[in-house]
């Protein structure tokens, strides 16, 4: 499985630490307590349980371990040889295996020592057991410390290599030291690599991401390359080999063609034939750098021709991957990352061919007959020779071709800086564009306290605006409180109409008086309904005099309310009363007098079944047995002492003679 | 410097906080005091490691103190006495070493003929009959008691076959038999696990002899052929006696001293 990510491996703890974590787990996570009195079997389970406990801690942490850190024969060949390179593939699983082994010489452990604790007969063996157990597997670990802390060190390490793909688009950067790798680097991505005068600035692969065509590539910097044999390079150099000899990308190789790196254009070419093996099918580009020291044609002979040599070299790669023999327009190209001459080009030259190899392999490869019968692009078929461009409206012309010329015209700031001595000599007028009624104020300075007040606090562009409102405003209040001032004087009424007027205001005001006492009254005390009205205030002679007081006549109205109050002959049994007459003797016509009288006088109440037409009742038997069903449920409640449906209070939630006592016979597991 | 050093290279960019290094230090010093605290306040079993850390370090620290001031302070500088020198004022006795020898060997040929001979551990507690073996209770209702069962660690050697189980009397559980030991010489003061060829006596009687018990004190003849020891003759030793110095039972394994 390709993994190209370290940065997941769990921290390897080193070996003081490590028994300390076991042991401490193993006190915090098994039973702590026994006594010498337990069965002989529950004291050997206690400590085979701790025991084991112990070996299977160790067993999974030394597991994460080795499954987590990478076989280098599992991973990328990349990875595989960069690992080598930098930590020794021997060493890297001399102490994997060391791990490994202890694994198995703790497991051996657990399992001698649990044999031997079933024979265990006292507590004190048992426990002297235990003790031995985890002594030995502790001593174990001990003994592996040294494999613990060197895979420490190499995890933190391999956690910071840089994430590269082996297998996606990549460009690679190569060449002497000094040469400007770096630089063109920092200028295509945006990797930060340091760019410094003195060679090996660069001591490790550096990645960076680029888009080209809307794809996205990655470019690696390698450390400079000596011109050495391949026993004496160091590990510098050997990543850079490395990652020239595995990965599949497009090799930019850099030329110093000024010689300002401190090896000429012979030793550069040297180089060049030394490593040419490894470029093989690699589309190669070669980039002369620093042309503003030395540009190209001004090379002498002999560095000309090994600049041609090294082309023609690069022109086999072309050759090799069906291009033209002729077309050697991505094969050598000039530029500087000074002045940022020729950059984006040599980017994109080397992107392209890249892209094209890709393209060419994939085409070639059996998967892409999978997805090829899938494509077709249509192209509708022309049915005249009428030539068809695209429909462009003139507007969006005439606005392009301004919008071209203005980019042209306007000067913009920073050209001016540029003019005017560059970035440290000119700084810019930041005031040059303000608007102001007079210009000749524009470079001066603002005073920020004036007579003892804040110059801010008085400044608003708006201010004379704003002051014209203020006034506005302040005058129509003014006209406001002058209109409510206005009352009516009541000079142009008649002296009746003064007269009604005085007595309406009056009668208002005493209205209002008592309305207020009773709203006063009403807060603190409920209110009480009319027909409980106990001051009886209220009553028909009242009526009567304040009708009379106005001028009419109240007897009308004072028999309308009366025949209201009254209440009407009571029924009990309108039947039986007919009937009874005949039968009844000399007592029953004064009793029915009495009745009729005390109808009268008596206030009246309705029987009890008889309907009232606003209740819902179909007929009074209905009533009737709707007022028993209520009685009824409420019975059971009154017994029970509540106080309605929703009482459901518990006085004692616990009574004491439902919970305790002893039974005669029988158990006492429910109450 | 390599692109995943972010903490560097930031560092190296911008440098440090202003008052990085005044809080380094005083965060350091604040150190002192939190250790105290955490001393006097951890109980248990956190407790007692810290302390033995500690009492370890402390040691440590004084004994560092003193080789220091050992080479400030001066002192008297004693000659070796070299082992024959004499005295002035003896120099004309004559040695009567000669003799002490001749009675020495005759005391060790006399203690050969006796039988004891000079090892390591001269006295062990002697372990008692009921500590040694468990009794089995055997028959259809259990009630029989003659087999025993050996409680501790025993040797029997490659060519053991039990006896018939319905007559074997004594038990020696296959859990317990042990083949190697942890022989430590005790002149090179290393330590080899050798194997075991015999038990040659044990102290608590010859019965356990002869059933193999090996405890604490018992002489085991050991396999010494990876040491690489020869004799003045020539020949190459392979079998030596070793005393076993700890409880094997206990411990899950035998640790042996050689008997040079």
């Amino acid at each position: 499985m390709v993994q190209y990510n370290f940065k997941n491996i769990t921290v390897v703890p080193n070996g003081k630490d490590f028994i300390d974590i076991i042991l401490s787990r193993t006190q915090r996570q098994t039973p702590t307590v026994v006594h010498k009195g337990y069965a002989i079997s529950r004291l050997r389970q206690f400590y085979m349980r701790k025991v084991k406990y112990t070996q299977t801690n160790y067993y999974d942490k030394l597991s994460t371990i080795i499954d987590e850190f990478p076989r280098l024969d599992d991973i990328h060949p990349f990875y595989g040889d960069l690992l080598h390179v930098l930590y020794n593939k021997d060493h890297y699983k001399l102490a994997l295996g060391q791990i490994n082994t202890a694994r198995n010489l703790i497991s051996k452990i657990a399992k001698d020592y649990v044999r031997l604790l079933k024979y265990g007969d006292s507590l004190y063996r048992c426990k002297c057991l235990k003790v031995a157990a985890l002594g030995r597997m502790c001593t174990v670990i001990k003994r592996v410390a040294p494999s613990l802390a060197y895979l420490e060190q190499i995890r933190q390490h391999m956690a910071r290599l840089p994430s590269i793909d082996p297998n996606t688009r990549t460009v690679l950067i190569c060449g002497y030291p000094n040469v400007g790798k770096s630089s063109f680097i920092n200028k295509i991505t945006r990797a930060d690599v340091d760019v410094q005068p003195y060679a090996f600035t660069t001591k490790s692969l550096f990645v960076g991401h680029t888009d080209y065509k809307y794809l996205r590539y990655q470019v690696i910097d390698t450390p400079g390359i000596l011109d050495r044999p391949f026993e004496d390079r160091n590990i510098i150099e050997m990543c850079s080999i490395t990652a020239l000899a595995h990965l599949r990308a497009a090799v930019l190789f850099f030329l110093d063609i000024s010689g300002s790196c401190g090896y000429t254009i012979a030793q550069q070419a040297a180089l060049f034939h030394s490593i040419k093996s490894l470029f093989m099918n690699k589309p190669l580009t070669i980039v002369c750098n620093k042309t503003d020291l030395q540009p190209l044609e001004g090379l002498s002979e002999e560095d000309m021709k090994l600049v041609m040599e090294m082309k023609a070299e690069a022109m086999k790669t072309v050759i090799g991957q069906g291009g033209e023999p002729t077309d050697d327009q991505g094969v050598l190209l000039t530029m500087s990352t000074l002045t940022e001459d020729g950059v984006i080009a040599v980017k994109n030259a080397a992107c392209e061919r890249l892209l094209d190899q890709r393209v060419e392999i994939k085409m070639k490869s059996k998967k892409i007959n999978d997805c090829l019968n899938r494509f077709h692009v249509a192209i509708p078929k022309p049915r005249d020779q009428k030539e068809r461009p695209p429909c462009i409206p003139q507007a969006v012309l005439e606005a392009k071709a301004k919008q071209a010329a203005e980019k042209e015209k306007r000067k913009t700031e920073k050209d001016l800086e540029n003019e005017n001595g560059g970035a440290g000599v000119y700084s810019a007028s930041l005031k040059k564009n303000y608007i102001l009624a007079n210009d000749e104020w524009k470079e001066d300075v603002l005073p920020e306290i004036l007579d003892g007040h804040n110059v801010y606090d008085f400044i608003d562009p708006d201010i004379l605006q704003r002051l014209e409102e203020l006034e506005q405003e302040e005058g129509l209040r003014q006209a406001e409180e002058v209109d409510d001032d206005f009352e009516m004087d009541g000079k142009e009424l008649t002296p009746e109409e003064q007269q009604a007027l005085a007595e309406i205001r009056k009668k208002k005001s005493l209205l209002i008086q008592q309305h207020r006492i009773k709203k006063s009254t009403a807060e603190s005390r409920p209110i009480v309904p009319r027909k409980f009205d106990k001051d009886k205030q209220f009553t028909t002679r009242r009526m009567g005099r304040q009708l009379s007081a106005l001028g009419l006549d109240p007897s009308k109205a004072i028999d309308r309310a009366r025949s209201r109050s009254r209440g009407r002959k009571r029924e009990r049994s309108p039947a039986n009363d007919g009937g009874d007459a005949m039968d009844m003797d000399v007592d029953t016509p004064n009793k029915r007098l009495r009745m009729r009288s005390r109808s009268r006088s008596r206030s009246v109440s309705r029987p009890p079944g008889e309907l009232v037409p606003g209740e819902g009742f179909r007929d009074s038997a209905q009533k009737v047995k709707a007022q028993k069903l209520a009685k009824k449920s409420s019975k059971k409640r009154n017994k029970d002492a509540r106080r309605g449906e929703a009482d459901r209070v518990i006085p004692t939630l616990k009574p004491k003679h439902l919970f305790s006592g002893k039974r005669s016979s029988g158990k006492t597991d429910r109450r | 410097m390599p692109q995943g050093d972010y903490i560097d290279l930031h560092r190296k960019r911008y440098g440090y906080r202003l008052d990085h290094f005044e809080r380094k230090r005083k965060k350091e010093a604040r150190e002192v005091h939190k250790r105290s605290q955490i001393a006097q306040k951890a109980l248990g079993i956190k407790g007692k490691m810290f302390a033995k850390k500690r009492y370890a370090e402390k040691a440590q620290m004084k004994k560092t103190l003193a080789m220091h001031e050992e080479s400030s302070t001066r002192r008297k500088v004693d000659d070796d006495v070299s082992k024959g020198a004499v005295p002035a004022y003896l120099l004309d006795r004559e040695n009567t070493t000669r003799a002490k020898v001749l009675s020495n060997t005759i005391k060790q040929k006399r203690k050969e003929k006796a039988g004891k001979w000079e090892v390591p551990l001269p006295k062990v507690r002697p372990v008692a009959e009921d500590e040694m073996f468990k009794v089995l209770r055997t028959g259809k209702r259990k009630t029989k008691q003659w087999k025993r069962m050996i409680t501790k660690a025993t040797f029997v050697g490659p060519a053991f076959t039990r006896k018939p189980p319905k007559y074997e009397r004594f038990i020696r559980p296959s859990g317990l038999r042990f083949t190697k030991a942890h022989v430590t010489h005790p002149e090179l003061k290393c330590t080899f696990n050798l194997d075991i060829i015999g038990v040659k006596k044990n102290p608590n009687g010859q019965m356990y002899t002869s059933l193999g018990v090996m405890t604490r004190g018992t002489i085991i003849e050991v396999n010494v052929s990876e040491l690489g020891l020869v004799t003045p003759a020539g020949k190459v030793v392979w079998g030596k006696y070793a005393q076993v110095t700890n409880n094997p039972e206990n411990d899950g394994c035998i640790n042996a001293v050689l008997l040079v």
